[in-house]
């Protein structure tokens, strides 16, 4: 199995241009770039993938080992880096995968030229001071949002989805189709991303960064996000009018103009 | 009687304040613009307390509102619409009211998100029975997996001159355990063990509870020194007269201690595997006949023979551990035998390991199930009993899970 159709990679724009590699975060699949990446692929050549566990991502790739912590995740990164020979490559991570991308940047770093972290946070638990906003009480309410919301994931269709990886048109028909995935990979990724503990990683980070803060994001507040800018040696901290925490859905205009000011910087 | 007009505008208004479900009308933030009497109700807020001043994911409680932000936002943004959410809105006494939500975005004329129209549902009783079948279905997992593990404790023969490894990790990719099993018990003590890998169809307690008679009916016969053949003609005259176990595969085999020799009989099972000192590893494709209680002639008698040295090993397994979607078996064969071939010195606990690492599927579609015999070089002493318990726990004995199930 190949790391492209492992992760689903997917890629628009020129060959030879600046490689962007745009990484989702939990939750739902590389369609959250949808409004940002056409803006760059007139000069980037844009990496578009899923990780594995979520949207096309090859099901069978699935190892609750690998991905007990945000290390594999960031393995996959770097393995795609190197499948596709890229140096030099933006990385824009929303969520979780802003750290996924700290993660992978800290350890090859001369693959990356830049990174864009969306809502970045690298403890989502307060602790002993630190304020991540959320309580590990907190955290396993998710767990059970999870589990009452199997997104059209049943004993029916679960054969469905894992059985076609092949014809994604059979899953685009079911409900709720880009947050689908399996409760127990689900689950896993939650917890892995939600009790993660990646502060100590940010002072590895030497690669020139921007942390893009949404107002009132109930997920990353503007305490982590300046936190984040605070213990990387070379970030820029812009706090976008969006609100929420998916500003790359609800602002693309926005996020896409301050991704812009930052790369030509 | 009122005017038509004038009775239809007061239903409208009607319909929408007093509606079953809660209206929320919201901007694209979640900022709640407008809600009808029902949500107030339901929540125990007023309007004046709601609109403009909260937003809809605030009053969820915090891990629905993580769900929120990452699933229920983000698709509405994606799909224009999202169907039938489970969350739990938290009223103004603090109390949670389970409830279902669909909504949709509108957009205005540039395509921009202008407003979220939600309905909301009272989902009380259908929560709490959700929550049964969900608990419902953890139990019979967890019965499944604890009925399995209980049938396939035991005590393995062990003698000097024999090694004998264990490796069984459950199949977790369906709802529901599988019914593979393995077996190991002495025919004469110190002289022949019996060894057995097989493969119940069908998944869940069902599979296990077969396996378990399988397994005991198995044995029975084998004590009555049924030869391999002739042991699975008998086994499928069970199946066949109890309706137990049809479509069952296995691979029942002898192994004497001194000379070494393996007989062994194949019913619908991936081959033995033999590794013999000087030789290069090979499958045994003799001695093989159909599943259990699959043709409804008499069952051919087949069995085949081997003549063994000391260190030479014998794997058996099921087919769990090798086959991976998107491969054709003979890949996952071929890399048994590489991996086999690789460890031509190493015991049986190392070859078990290496076997288990290479084959790590993280699919977790089907059980796996792999048995690891070896012939040491030291002539058979008298056997002696060791206590392997309860194969979850046991690490030297029986290293169940080296695979990492979950």
């Amino acid at each position: 199995m190949s790391v492209i159709s492992r992760n689903n990679v997917v890629q628009h724009g020129p060959p030879d241009g600046q490689p962007m590699v745009l990484a989702h975060g939990f939750g739902c699949d590389q369609n959250m770039w949808r409004y940002v990446w056409p803006a760059f692929a007139d000069r980037y050549r844009i990496v578009l993938f899923d990780h594995v566990g979520a949207g096309g991502a090859d099901p069978g790739a699935w190892d609750p080992q690998r991905y007990a912590s945000l290390d594999g995740y960031a393995d996959d990164v770097l393995e795609i880096c190197r499948e596709l020979e890229l140096r030099d490559a933006v990385f824009v991570g929303h969520s979780v995968s802003a750290m996924i991308g700290a993660l992978a940047a800290a350890a090859e770093p001369e693959r990356f030229a830049r990174l864009v972290l969306i809502g970045p946070s690298p403890r989502y638990v307060d602790d002993d001071g630190y304020v991540g906003g959320f309580s590990r009480e907190d955290i396993e309410g998710l767990l059970e949002s999870l589990e009452s919301n199997y997104l059209g994931w049943s004993s029916a269709m679960a054969p469905v989805i894992m059985g076609n990886p092949d014809r994604p048109e059979l899953a685009d028909e079911l409900t709720n189709s880009f947050c689908r995935a399996d409760p127990r990979i689900a689950a896993q990724f939650a917890r892995v991303t939600f009790l993660s503990d990646n502060r100590d990683d940010l002072a590895r980070v030497r690669t020139p960064s921007l942390v893009l803060q949404c107002s009132s994001d109930a997920i990353a507040p503007e305490a982590v996000g300046e936190y984040v800018h605070r213990e990387l040696p070379d970030s820029r901290f812009v706090r976008l009018q969006a609100t929420g925490h998916c500003p790359n859905l609800s602002a693309p205009e926005e996020t896409i103009a301050a991704m812009q000011a930052f790369l030509d910087s | 009687m009122k005017a038509e007009p004038e009775l239809l505008e007061e239903a409208a208004a009607d319909l929408f304040e007093d509606a079953p479900c809660g209206y929320v009308l919201t901007r694209p933030d979640g900022t709640i613009v407008k809600v009808n009497r029902t949500f107030e109700s339901w929540t125990g807020y007023s309007r004046g307390q709601l609109v403009a001043a909260r937003r809809f994911q605030d009053m969820l409680a915090p891990g629905g509102r993580i769900y929120y932000e990452t699933h229920f936002a983000p698709l509405l943004h994606m799909q224009g619409a999202v169907r039938e959410i489970a969350i739990e809105l938290v009223r103004a006494d603090g109390s949670r009211l389970p409830a279902l939500v669909n909504a949709t975005l509108g957009r205005d004329e540039a395509g921009r998100p202008r407003v979220v129209r939600a309905t909301v549902f009272d989902a009380t009783d259908r929560r709490r029975y959700e929550d049964e079948l969900l608990r419902a279905r953890r139990r019979e997992e967890e019965t499944a997996d604890a009925l399995q593990r209980g049938l396939l404790a035991g005590t393995l023969p062990t003698a000097p001159g024999l090694e004998l490894e264990v490796a069984y990790r459950p199949g977790v990719s369906g709802l529901a355990v599988g019914g593979d099993w393995y077996d190991a018990f002495w025919l004469r003590e110190g002289e022949a063990v019996g060894l057995v890998v097989g493969d119940v169809a069908g998944r869940g307690i069902g599979a296990a509870a077969t396996m378990g008679q399988l397994r005991s009916a198995l044995r029975a016969l084998a004590s009555t020194g049924l030869a391999p053949a002739r042991l699975l003609a008998a086994l499928d005259g069970y199946v066949r007269r109890h309706g137990v176990g049809p479509a069952t595969t296995l691979v029942y085999a002898e192994l004497e201690l001194a000379p070494p020799r393996l007989r062994f009989a194949c019913a619908g099972h991936p081959p033995p595997l033999l590794a013999i000192p000087g030789q290069a590893p090979f499958f045994a494709w003799e001695g093989r006949t159909a599943p259990l209680d699959f043709h409804l002639d008499a069952r051919p008698l087949a069995e085949a023979s081997q003549a063994l040295t000391p260190g030479s090993t014998v794997v058996l397994y099921s087919d769990g551990l090798v086959e991976r979607r998107f491969e054709p078996l003979d890949a996952g064969l071929e890399r048994l035998r590489e991996t086999v071939a690789a460890h031509d010195h190493a015991s049986a606990a190392q070859l078990l390991d290496a076997i288990v690492a290479a084959h790590h599927n993280p699919d977790h579609a089907d059980d796996v199930c792999l048995l690891v015999a070896r012939i040491t070089a030291r002539s058979p002493a008298p056997p002696s009993r060791r206590p392997s318990g309860d194969p979850g726990r046991s690490e030297t004995v029986v290293p169940l899970r080296r695979a990492g199930g979950s």
